[in-house]
């Protein structure tokens, strides 16, 4: 701020509060405009108004009257909800091993298990399609959740041993000499300080898994586990809809505007997430 | 957990120690490890098991579309990869691909990132506004970049344009590699400009102030005092996301399909199309291999960095 500052007049300001509205629109705007196009009705879909001209809900009602949205939101939310579960326990373990004990070989381990982080999920997807075939694990839920857990945990790892090296540690021991048992130390002590950061953790590893699409479209063929990106780039080719613009629309804003009213929500958390496994980690 | 922290740093076994001594340190060593085994196994597992079948499948000449042909080829797959001139476009496009969206977001996170690291009204909404595409479903992202802003008909670009005299412009299909980087950069700039950011914020002012005093304007102070400052978290940036674009897959699929032809093939869709579409499980087993000793190559450079910052914090 200092680089940029000085003293502040008045036309400085407005320049500087002009170029701010600039870059709101730049990352806004796809955003915004794909909102409008999904309450604009067929007629006036391609009229280039940014506000609809006549308002409809039909786009909404369609997508969420068939079962192929609907089913493949229930399979999104429930596999992005199971495998940020395990892999946020899994990684807890781990990260608190990182950032609090020493033992011979760790940076080995840790190296490990970030190389597998940037291990091309490409290169997996044709033999984990015939494992899980032979396995029964094609097209369920589980064959989604393992890939999902494991390509998750080197994320939820060093956001977490980031994280866990701030925690004071000392007061852990302060609280067993005051008499309490390592697990009450642990609950009323320990517990509430890792608790953001866990937190944090999940919300990253949550939009990860359900933003994935790869696995998603190798390791599904029906409604059974297809999830909504998927099930989104179906709305394009031969499906039920005729005209797809408008229900694409819908069902995009759909799945995007949970994510957005939960990153405002969540905006503090989600940042210091973002940066402190880079930055600090 | 209680048991392991009664002695915190072991110390380093000296050459007198007997050997039920060097046992005990090893025993410690190992429980703790503990904590972190179920999540490397667990990841050992579901990533080497799948790779060793792929190294299996890359020896071996198969093509699900004619059944029983399974036959050990030894290295000819390899030699075809190499000989394939689909796959070196396709290795090319994808250093294209990669190298610009990760320089242009990077430029624009820096913009960005100064632009935020000054106090005005509202900066947390504005902060929240701009990380939004870097969190939006790469599919959905995709297909608004697709179906709102370049096609012909509906989108946004030429309708902006059209004053200007450009008329019903396909961006796609004539500018495709331009219109997969325009979304990707969209995508990563986000991811950038945090970055940067938490590399301003943790600049001391007084240096700023000091280059002041020394008489520096405004630029020379960005240019010699700033801009080396931010270098580790510039190249953190681009490396963390360079290995994530390397492999984007979704964005090409929802936007090209690698077309026209394969002027927007990248390796990871090449591969899918080998495999999924062409159902030669064993040449696309050896573009696989492939495809990971070369990101096993650029992983390692990356590694090396993020452990330099990792030591220097533990010092």
């Amino acid at each position: 701020m200092a680089a940029f500052g000085g003293t502040d007049t008045r036309a400085r300001k407005l320049r500087w509060s002009l170029l701010n509205t600039l870059v709101v629109v730049y990352a806004l705007v796809p955003v915004l405009w794909i909102m409008s196009l999904s309450f604009k009705t067929p007629a006036t879909l391609n009229d280039g108004n940014f506000i609809p001209r006549e308002w409809t809900l039909e786009n909404y009602r369609s997508i969420l009257s068939t079962t192929e949205f609907l089913r493949a939101l229930l399979n999104s939310i429930g596999i992005a909800l199971i495998a940020t579960a395990i892999a946020v326990v899994l990684g807890t373990m781990a990260a608190y091993a990182i950032a609090r004990l020493q033992f011979p070989g760790k940076r080995l381990l840790v190296g490990v298990s970030l190389l597998i982080a940037m291990f091309p999920q490409i290169s997996l997807v044709s033999p984990l399609f015939e494992i899980e075939r032979t396995l029964g694990l094609f097209d369920t839920w589980p064959g989604l959740i393992l890939p999902y857990i494991t390509f998750s945990l080197p994320l939820a790892i060093y956001t977490l041993s980031a994280f866990f090296r701030e925690i004071p540690w000392e007061l852990e021991k302060a609280a067993k000499m005051d008499g309490a048992t390592p697990g009450q130390a642990f609950l009323k002590v320990i517990a509430p300080l890792a608790a953001p950061g866990v937190f944090t953790t999940a919300i990253l590893v949550f939009i990860f898994c359900w933003n994935d699409f790869l696995f998603a479209l190798t390791l599904t063929s029906t409604e059974r586990s297809r999830t909504v990106p998927v099930a989104l780039s179906f709305f394009t080719g031969d499906s039920q809809f005729q005209d797809p613009t408008g229900s694409i629309s819908a069902a995009a804003v759909v799945i995007t505007v949970p994510i957005i009213v939960a990153v405002l929500f969540f905006q503090r958390r989600i940042v210091a997430g973002l940066t402190s496994g880079a930055v600090k980690g | 957990m209680s048991t392991v922290q009664t002695a915190e740093r072991p110390t380093p076994a000296p050459a007198s120690m007997t050997p039920e001594m060097k046992k005990a340190v090893r025993r410690t060593g190992w429980v703790r490890r503990a904590p972190l085994m179920p999540a490397l196994i667990f990841a050992i597992l579901v990533t080497q098991l799948p790779f060793l079948l792929t190294i299996f499948y890359s020896l071996q000449s198969w093509n699900l579309v004619r059944p029983g042909s399974s036959e050990f080829v030894g290295l000819a797959n390899y030699v075809n990869v190499f000989a394939d001139s689909t796959f070196r476009g396709a290795a090319l496009r994808t250093i294209l691909i990669t190298g610009g969206c990760v320089l242009i977001a990077m430029l624009f996170g820096v913009l960005l990132a100064i632009l935020l690291d000054r106090p005005f009204r509202g900066r947390g909404v504005v902060r929240t506004l701009l990380i939004t595409p870097f969190l939006v479903m790469p599919v959905a992202g995709a297909l608004l970049w697709k179906t709102t802003i370049f096609d012909p008909l509906f989108g946004l670009l030429n309708f902006v344009l059209s004053p200007f005299g450009v008329d019903s412009v396909a961006w796609v299909s004539q500018y495709p590699m331009a219109a997969v980087i325009t979304a990707l950069v969209w995508q990563w700039t986000p991811f950038m400009m945090l970055l940067v950011l938490a590399g301003l914020q943790s600049q001391g002012k007084d240096v700023l102030e000091a280059s002041a005093t020394d008489g520096a304007n405004r630029w020379q102070t960005f240019r010699w005092v700033t801009l080396p400052h931010l270098r580790r978290y510039i190249e953190l940036g681009l490396l963390l996301g360079s290995i994530y674009v390397v492999n984007t897959f979704d964005t090409i699929y929802m936007m090209t399909q690698g077309g026209p032809g394969t002027s927007t093939t990248n390796l990871p869709f090449y591969l899918y199309q080998r495999a999924f579409l062409g159902f030669d499980v064993g040449q696309a087993a050896a573009l696989g291999v492939v495809t990971v000793i070369g990101t096993i190559i650029v992983a390692t450079v990356a590694m090396r960095l993020i452990f330099r910052s990792f030591s220097r914090e533990d010092s």
